[in-house]
C-alpha cells in the first residue's frame, strides 16, 4: 500500500487537490448565488439544488473545457512546432510525426510495448493518436456542457429581468457564451506558452518539467 | 458524448416538476382571478410582488388584485430555466415566476413584449 501510494503520488495529490478545491467551489458558489438571490428578494436555495444547478455547472465546465484545449493543443503543436532552449519541445530535427523505430511501432515494437503499438493496421493508427482523441473528446465534451448548462443560466437571467427566452443557437451565439469561453481560453494560452518559453531560462532543480539546473540555455528538449 | 447527453437528462428530469409547479401556480392565480377570490390570487403571488400591488392600487393585496387588466386564458407554453420562469397564456400576454422557500411565485403578470423580446424587457401590468 505505502509502494502504491509513493508510485502514484502525482496523480492522487492532484486527484486529492482536484476534489478539495471542487468541494470549495461550491460551498462558495452556493453562497454567491444565495447572495443575488437575496439581493433580488427571492428566497435561498439548499446547497444540493446548486450543485444540480445550471449556475454551478457551467462554472465548472468552462473551466474544464479550456484546461482540456489547453493540453490538447500542447500534445498536437509539440509534435511540430519547436522551441529552441525549451525542454518542452522536441529536439530541432525531428519534428513531425517521426518513423516507425523512432516510435516503436509496427515491427519495431519490443516485448513489453502496448499491444495495439504491435498491429500495424487501423489500432495502431488509433493507438498512436489515442491521447489526443480522448483529450479532444473531454474537450468538446465540456465545452457542450458549458453551452448548455450556461444556456439555461442565461434564461434564468432573462426571465428575472421579463425578457423572452433565447434558443440555444442563440445563446452560442451570445457575448455571453464567448466572454465566458475566451476569458478562459487566453489564460490558458499565456500560461502554457509562458511555461515553454521561461523554460529556457529557468529552471527547478529536480522536475521533470525544467532542465537540470547546469544545462546551457541553447540546450533543446532533453539535451543536456 | 457522454457528458453532454448526461447534462440534458439532468436539466430534463429537474425541470419537468418545475414546469408542472410553475404552471399550476399560474393556473391558481387566473382561477382565482376569475371567481374574485383575492385572497387566493394573492396567495399566487410573489411578497415582493404583492408589495408592489399595495404601493400602485393604495391597498391591501385581497382587496385591490381584482382591479388589475388582464386577458389571461389557458396556458399555451411554460419554460423553466434555474429558479425562474415563464409562463404563456393564450391571450398573448406572459406570466413571470421565481423559486421562493414556499413554492413558485408569480414575480410580474400581464406583461406583452415592448420591443425585441429577448433584449428589451416586457411591459408588465404587475411586476415586483
Amino acid at each position: 500500500m505505502q509502494n502504491w501510494v509513493r508510485d502514484n503520488g502525482l496523480g492522487l495529490f492532484f486527484g486529492a487537490i482536484f476534489l478539495a478545491t471542487l468541494v470549495g467551489q461550491a460551498l462558495v458558489g452556493h453562497a454567491d448565488f444565495n447572495h443575488d438571490q437575496l439581493r433580488h428578494h427571492d428566497d435561498p436555495i439548499s446547497l444540493g439544488r446548486y450543485v444540480l444547478s445550471s449556475d454551478f455547472g457551467s462554472d465548472v465546465m468552462e473551466n474544464w473545457q479550456s484546461e482540456y484545449l489547453q493540453f490538447t493543443l500542447y500534445i498536437l503543436m509539440t509534435v511540430w512546432l519547436l522551441q529552441r532552449g525549451s525542454p518542452e519541445s522536441k529536439k530541432p530535427g525531428i519534428q513531425g510525426l517521426e518513423s516507425d523505430q523512432d516510435q516503436k511501432v509496427g515491427e519495431h515494437t519490443t516485448a513489453q510495448s502496448p499491444s495495439w503499438a504491435r498491429f500495424g493496421d487501423w489500432r495502431t493508427a488509433l493507438y498512436s493518436n489515442s491521447l489526443l482523441i480522448v483529450m479532444v473528446a473531454i474537450w468538446l465534451g465540456s465545452w457542450s456542457v458549458q453551452s448548455i448548462t450556461g444556456h439555461n443560466a442565461y434564461n434564468a437571467t432573462q426571465f428575472d429581468h421579463q425578457q423572452a427566452a433565447v434558443s440555444w443557437l442563440g445563446y452560442v451565439g451570445t457575448s455571453d457564451f464567448w466572454n465566458r469561453t475566451l476569458q478562459n481560453w487566453q489564460s490558458e494560452f499565456l500560461a502554457v506558452g509562458s511555461m515553454a518559453v521561461l523554460s529556457i531560462y529557468l529552471r527547478q532543480r529536480g522536475s521533470p518539467e525544467s532542465k537540470p539546473v547546469g544545462s546551457p540555455h541553447a540546450a533543446t528538449g532533453t539535451e543536456s | 458524448m457522454l457528458l453532454p447527453l448526461t447534462a440534458l437528462v439532468l436539466a430534463g428530469c429537474g425541470q419537468s416538476s418545475d414546469r408542472a409547479a410553475a404552471r399550476a401556480a399560474t393556473e391558481r392565480f387566473l382561477t382565482a382571478f376569475r371567481a374574485d377570490d383575492g385572497a387566493a390570487a394573492c396567495a399566487a403571488l410573489s411578497s415582493e410582488t404583492r408589495k408592489a400591488l399595495a404601493r400602485e392600487e393604495s391597498g391591501p393585496c385581497p382587496e385591490t388584485v381584482g382591479a388589475l387588466e388582464l386577458d389571461g386564458g389557458a396556458v399555451t407554453k411554460v419554460q423553466v430555466a434555474v429558479t425562474n420562469a415563464k409562463v404563456d397564456l393564450a391571450g398573448g400576454e406572459s406570466v413571470f415566476l421565481s423559486e421562493q422557500a414556499a413554492g413558485w411565485r408569480i414575480s410580474a403578470l400581464g406583461c406583452r413584449p415592448d420591443g425585441p423580446p429577448t433584449t428589451v424587457p416586457f411591459a408588465c401590468e404587475l411586476e415586483a
